[in-house]
């Protein structure tokens, strides 16, 4: 099987993009926001319980995509989970630039971190706002 | 097929783009000719003798240049008229594209002949250029868009079509082969859009390199088509328009080359085709498209029909064979292309496969998002044949949607 193919679809992506976590809605939610790829039609819900000291406590996605656009939903509500929103913006920033082959600064994100599974994305160009959909959709959320 | 095959080894070597190797490594498989097919050597040669040797505005100036241009664009606009048998060169336009082709429709007959609450139909399978210049009216104008049903086999139901017509009903605008199922629009359609007094316009956009247009036996009033699809550069658009249409409706846009006479006080516009030309056309491009419609004519357009019609029947029935695949739409009337999606993966992952293994395939909505939901799919996959294209690479195409079912469903 071709490496590139096999960096793209690692275990854990299949897995993600097979069964998501955090599926489903927030019960409370102060933030949300809809993701939509126009150009393949993908599309993602978010919704988020953010407290008053910007921890998020609880974040939910619903959608449908391709794998890509799905393991990256369910591994973001994952890493966000718990997580400080200054902080959380920067793992965006990270990600992005992870995805688009540039991991040379990353702060947030290492070698030993699930998030790292998607890098192989950088090899197929197109595919990269598959991945990227529901960190955008996050951070639309947090303009509301 | 031994027909097809010698055909056909000759045929590839016309377009350099076919020895790429992909990743380095893989002979590329070009199955997305719907969305734009490649470009044989004697358009790219002459695209580039044009601009080294006969480049100039056209229509405008009285020298030597000038005339060479413009005898080359206006030969172009000849070579369209036969090839979609038009009766007259004045009821062809140039524009940038097929999508610009309908816009201008939509504007300049809506302009002429329609107002608040009269009916356009279209189908539930348009792709979206031959729906939101429509919607344009709806939402400006406060006409009414009516849809025609999809059958199960991937066709307008023509008995749903005629049950839509009213004595509003001005227009119908609908896809003459299917840019996702490959079917042809039923004939009958044409002949009860002329018993009721409605005009029509076909999007011939995927037809006009796969099919012989007759526009008089079409009995159309509008056809519009991409150069970029039939061989030809991107840039160039055709609108045919009945020459009695184009002359009563009004200008698209305004500029230079459309006028007559200019005043401070008013302007009359010039005589077709050059009424709907304002600006410096696709000059090259209408070149380049005139040369690539040689080039079908010179391999002959029954013998691409006879190709391709195989090229189809081999592909659905091999495709057929793998229990994991559903194709949309059934039954014979398929041309050049087939949509499909394999059981639990979505279409990018099987189209981010192929293209590993050198395999161009459209994944995705294809620019047809009412019709994914009436079939119940978010995407598709798309395979597409052009002239070039042949059934050993079909069956590297099956090999490999083995491959990628095995990879994803363990």
């Amino acid at each position: 099987m071709n490496d590139l193919l096999k960096e793209l679809y690692q275990e854990i992506i299949l897995d993600h993009g097979k069964e998501p976590r955090n599926f489903g809605e927030c019960e409370t939610h102060n933030k949300s926001a809809h993701g939509h790829n126009p150009l393949c039609g993908d599309k993602v819900s978010l919704t988020l319980f953010v407290d008053d000291d910007d921890i998020i406590k609880d974040i939910k996605f619903s959608g449908e995509g391709c794998a890509i656009s799905v393991a990256s939903a369910s591994l973001m509500t994952e890493k966000l989970k718990g997580k400080k929103l200054s902080y959380a913006e920067n793992m965006f920033k990270d990600f992005t630039d992870l995805v688009k082959g540039s991991e040379d600064s990353l702060s947030t994100i290492d070698e030993d971190d699930s998030l790292y599974a998607l890098k192989g994305v950088k090899d197929f160009p197109m595919r990269v706002k598959c991945a990227t959909l529901a960190w955008h959709t996050f951070k639309n959320a947090l303009k509301e | 097929m031994n027909k097809d095959k010698t055909l056909h080894k000759d045929i590839r070597k016309d377009f350099p783009i076919l020895s790429k190797k992909i990743l380095k490594t893989k002979d590329l498989v070009y199955f997305d000719t719907a969305a734009s097919a490649q470009k044989p050597q004697v358009v790219i040669d002459e695209l580039n003798q044009f601009y080294k040797s006969h480049y100039s505005n056209v229509s405008r100036g009285v020298h030597t240049l000038s005339v060479e241009s413009t005898l080359r664009y206006e030969d172009a606009r000849k070579k369209v008229q036969s090839f979609i048998n038009a009766k007259s060169e004045n009821e062809i336009i140039f524009t940038k594209s097929a999508t610009e082709s309908i816009n201008l429709v939509a504007q300049t007959f809506y302009d002429k002949y329609m107002s608040a609450g009269d009916e356009i139909i279209l189908s539930l399978m348009e792709h979206h250029s031959n729906l939101i210049p429509w919607y344009f009216l709806r939402d400006k104008y406060g006409v009414v868009i009516k849809f025609a049903n999809i059958t199960e086999s991937g066709e307008i139901d023509v008995n749903h079509f005629e049950s839509l017509i009213t004595p509003k009903t001005k227009i119908a605008a609908l896809t003459h082969l299917s840019n996702v199922y490959g079917s042809k629009i039923d004939e009958k359609i044409s002949s009860i859009c002329k018993r009721n007094n409605v005009a029509i316009l076909l999007d011939g956009c995927q037809s006009a390199a796969h099919l012989k247009i007759d526009v008089q036996k079409l009995e159309c009033d509008f056809f519009v088509f991409s150069g970029h699809k039939t061989y030809g550069p991107s840039g160039i658009g055709v609108l045919y328009g009945k020459e009695n249409l184009l002359n009563e409706m009004p200008p698209y846009q305004g500029g230079g080359g459309m006028i007559g006479e200019v005043t401070t006080d008013k302007v009359s516009y010039a005589e077709l085709p050059a009424k709907y030309e304002a600006g410096t056309p696709p000059i090259a491009e209408a070149h380049g498209l005139g040369i690539a419609i040689d080039y079908m004519n010179n391999i002959g357009i029954e013998n691409i029909i006879n190709h391709e019609e195989e090229l189809t029947k081999y592909a659905y029935e091999k495709i057929n064979e793998l229990d994991f695949v559903e194709i949309y739409g059934v039954g014979d009337n398929r041309n050049s292309i087939i949509s499909f999606n394999i059981e639990n993966i979505h279409s990018h992952e099987v189209s981010s496969f192929l293209d590993v293994e050198g395999i161009a395939v459209r994944a995705g909505h294809h620019c047809c998002q009412p019709l994914m939901k009436h079939l119940g799919v978010n995407s598709t996959s798309r395979l597409s044949f052009g002239v070039y294209n042949t059934t050993d690479e079909v069956d590297i195409f099956i090999n490999a949607l083995i491959k990628c079912k095995e990879f994803f469903i363990k």
